[in-house]
C-alpha cells in the first residue's frame, strides 16, 4: 500500500510537468498540441542516445533533452504555428496541423531511433528506507528532480517579470500588447517552455519505464486527461489533474488487471467531467 | 510644422465593411482633445488605430514626428502613448499589483516603478489595501482606477482614453473626471478621451471632434461645440 503511494506520487510529479507544459501551450497560444507525447517521447530517447550510445553522464542527457525539446517547441511556433494562426480563422487548423507534427516527429523518431523499446539502468543504485517503505534511490532521484522543476516553474511563472507576461497573455492578449509585450516572442517562449516541459518529463521518466517510439499518442492522451480533470489552461488544475492521474494509474496498476485500469479511468473522468466540465480547478488562468 | 499628434485621412475596414472613412485629427502637446459619437460611430476603431491594435488601409499617423502607423502595439507604447480601453480590461485572475507592474512592462527602472506604485496609491488611495487581492473581486469603479493606474505605470507622454465613465455611478464617474484632469496638469500627460458621456468629456478637453458613422462630422474648441446647436440637440440632450 505505501509503496503504492510512494509509485503514485513519483508519477503525479512527473505527470504535472507534462500537464503544465500543455496547459501553458494552450494558455499562451490556444493551441491544444496534439504533439505533446511525441515531444515526450523525444525527451526519453535523447537520454536514452546520450547515456547508453554515447556514455554521457545523466545530467547531460537531461540537460540534452530539455534542450532540444525547447528548441523543437520555439521552431514549431515560428515556422508552423504562428504563420497558421495569422492567416487561419478556424481553430481546427491549428488543430490538424498539431496532428501533423505529431505523425512528423513520430516518424522522425522511427527513423532516428528505431522501434525498439529502450531503457536504462537506474541513474543512481540503491535503496532508501522511510518509514518502512522500500524507495530506489533512482526513483527518488527522479521524483526530486521533478519537484525542483516544477517549484522552479511556478516560481518563475508566478514572480518573474516574463512569467507575469505569460499570464497576461494568457488572460488578455491585446490588453497584453498594449502594455509593450512582444506577442509573438512570447508566444515562442511558450511554446518552448511548454515543450522543454514534456521533454524534462521524457527524460526523467525514461530511466523509469523504458520509451518506444509508438508511447507517443498514449502520452498525449495521459496529458490531455489531466488537462481536463484539473482545468484547461490553470496552473493549479494541470498540477492536480497530474496528481489525480498518478494515483489512479499507480493504485489501477497494482490492485486489477492491467487493461481494467484505464477503461476505469475513462469512465470515470467522462463522468466526472459531465457534472464539472470545468474541471477540478476550472477558472481560465490563475 | 508637423503636429505633436496628429492622423491623417484615416480609412480603417473591418473585413470589406468601412468603419472610418478619412478621419483627420490633430492634438497638441499638453492638451486634452475629445472625441465624441454614438454607438459604432467609430470611436473605439480610431483608438484602435493609433495603438497600432487595428491596421489602417490609408492614411498616416504621427506621433512627435515619427510616422507610427506601421508600428505594432508593444512598439507604440514603447514611444509613449498608452491605453485604457473600453471595458477596463485588467486582468481580472491577477492581484492589483501584478496588473499595476504589467504597465510597467517596458520599464527597468526598477526603483522608479515601485515609487510609481506608491504614487498611484496616492491618487487613489484604496488601491493601498488592495494591492493583493485579486483585481476581479474589486468594484467596477476600482477597476477603472486599476486600469487608468496601470496605463500610467508605462510613464506614458500621451493617454487614450475609451470611455472611462462607461457603466460607473455619478459620484465615480466626477472622481475619475477629476485624475483625469490631474494626470493632464501634475503628470503633463496628453490626452485623448473618448466618451459617450459628452457632457464630461466637452467639459474636460479644450477641443473635440464629433464622429458620426465613422467620419467627422464636426470638430472645433470644445467651448464652442457646447453652445452649438446641433451638438445640443443630438448628444447633449438639451
Ligand atoms: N471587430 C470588428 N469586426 C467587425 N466590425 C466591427 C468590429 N469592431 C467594430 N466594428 C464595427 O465598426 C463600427 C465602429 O465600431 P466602434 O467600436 O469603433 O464604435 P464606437 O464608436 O466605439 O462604439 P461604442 O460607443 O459602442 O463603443 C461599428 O459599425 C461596428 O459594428
Ligand atoms: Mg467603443
Amino acid at each position: 500500500m505505501e509503496q503504492v503511494i510512494v509509485n503514485s506520487l513519483i508519477l503525479g510529479m512527473n505527470y504535472a510537468l507534462i500537464a503544465l507544459g500543455l496547459t501553458l501551450i494552450f494558455a499562451i497560444m490556444n493551441v491544444l498540441n496534439f504533439a505533446h507525447g511525441q515531444m515526450y517521447v523525444l525527451g526519453g530517447f535523447i537520454t536514452y542516445y546520450a547515456l547508453q550510445v554515447l556514455h554521457l553522464p545523466f545530467v547531460v542527457g537531461l540537460v540534452a533533452s530539455v534542450v532540444v525539446l525547447v528548441l523543437v517547441g520555439l521552431l514549431s511556433e515560428r515556422l508552423l504555428f504562428r504563420r497558421a494562426i495569422r492567416v487561419s480563422t478556424r481553430e481546427e487548423s491549428t488543430m490538424l496541423l498539431a496532428a501533423g507534427l505529431a505523425l512528423l516527429l513520430e516518424s522522425l523518431i522511427l527513423l532516428f531511433f528505431g522501434e525498439k523499446q529502450r531503457g536504462m539502468p537506474p541513474i543512481i543504485s540503491g535503496v532508501y528506507q522511510v518509514f518502512g517503505v522500500y524507495i530506489p534511490a533512482g526513483r527518488a532521484f527522479v521524483f526530486a528532480i521533478a519537484l525542483a522543476s516544477l517549484i522552479g516553474f511556478v516560481t518563475f511563472m508566478q514572480f518573474t517579470r516574463p512569467g507575469r507576461a505569460l499570464r497576461a497573455i494568457a488572460q488578455d492578449k491585446e490588453v497584453t500588447a498594449l502594455q509593450g509585450v512582444n506577442i509573438n516572442r512570447y508566444g515562442a517562449l511558450g511554446f518552448g517552455l511548454g515543450a522543454g516541459l514534456t521533454g524534462l518529463a521524457g527524460s526523467l521518466l525514461a530511466t523509469i519505464f523504458a520509451v518506444n517510439s509508438g508511447l507517443g499518442t498514449a502520452v498525449s492522451i495521459k496529458a490531455f486527461i489531466m488537462v481536463m480533470l484539473g482545468g484547461a489552461g490553470v496552473v493549479s488544475g494541470a498540477i492536480a489533474g497530474a496528481f489525480v492521474l498518478g494515483f489512479l494509474e499507480s493504485f489501477g496498476y497494482a490492485y486489477m488487471p492491467g487493461s481494467v485500469t484505464y477503461m476505469l479511468i475513462f469512465a470515470g473522468m467522462i463522468i466526472f467531467l459531465v457534472f464539472r466540465p470545468q474541471g477540478i480547478m476550472g477558472k481560465p488562468w490563475g | 510644422m508637423s503636429s505633436y499628434f496628429e492622423a491623417r485621412n484615416l480609412d480603417v475596414y473591418y473585413d470589406k465593411v468601412k468603419a472610418l472613412s478619412d478621419v483627420s485629427m490633430v492634438l497638441g502637446e499638453g492638451d486634452i482633445v475629445a472625441i465624441i459619437g454614438t454607438n459604432g460611430a467609430g470611436k473605439t476603431t480610431t483608438l484602435r488605430a493609433f495603438t497600432g491594435l487595428t491596421r489602417i488601409a490609408t492614411g498616416e499617423i504621427w506621433y512627435q514626428g515619427k510616422r507610427i502607423d506601421q508600428l505594432n502595439p508593444d512598439q507604440i507604447v514603447g514611444l509613449g502613448i498608452s491605453m485604457v480601453p473600453e471595458g477596463r480590461h485588467i486582468y481580472p485572475l491577477m492581484n492589483v499589483r501584478d496588473n499595476l507592474l504589467m504597465g510597467a512592462f517596458l520599464r527597468r527602472d526598477k526603483a522608479e516603478v515601485k515609487r510609481d506604485l506608491e504614487r498611484m496609491c496616492e491618487r487613489f488611495p484604496f488601491l493601498k489595501e488592495r494591492m493583493r487581492q485579486q483585481a476581479s473581486t474589486l468594484s467596477g469603479g476600482e477597476q477603472q482606477m486599476v486600469a487608468i493606474s496601470r496605463a500610467l505605470m508605462a510613464r506614458p507622454k500621451l493617454l487614450l482614453m475609451d470611455e472611462p465613465s462607461l457603466g460607473l455611478a455619478p459620484k465615480v464617474v466626477r472622481e475619475i473626471a477629476r485624475s483625469i484632469l490631474a494626470i493632464n496638469r501634475e503628470d503633463k500627460v496628453s490626452v485623448i478621451l473618448v466618451e459617450q458621456n459628452s457632457r464630461m468629456a466637452l467639459k474636460l478637453s479644450s477641443r473635440a471632434y464629433v464622429l458620426e458613422t465613422g467620419r467627422v462630422a464636426l470638430e472645433g474648441a470644445s467651448e464652442e461645440l457646447v453652445n452649438n446647436e446641433d451638438v445640443r440637440r443630438l448628444y447633449l440632450g438639451a
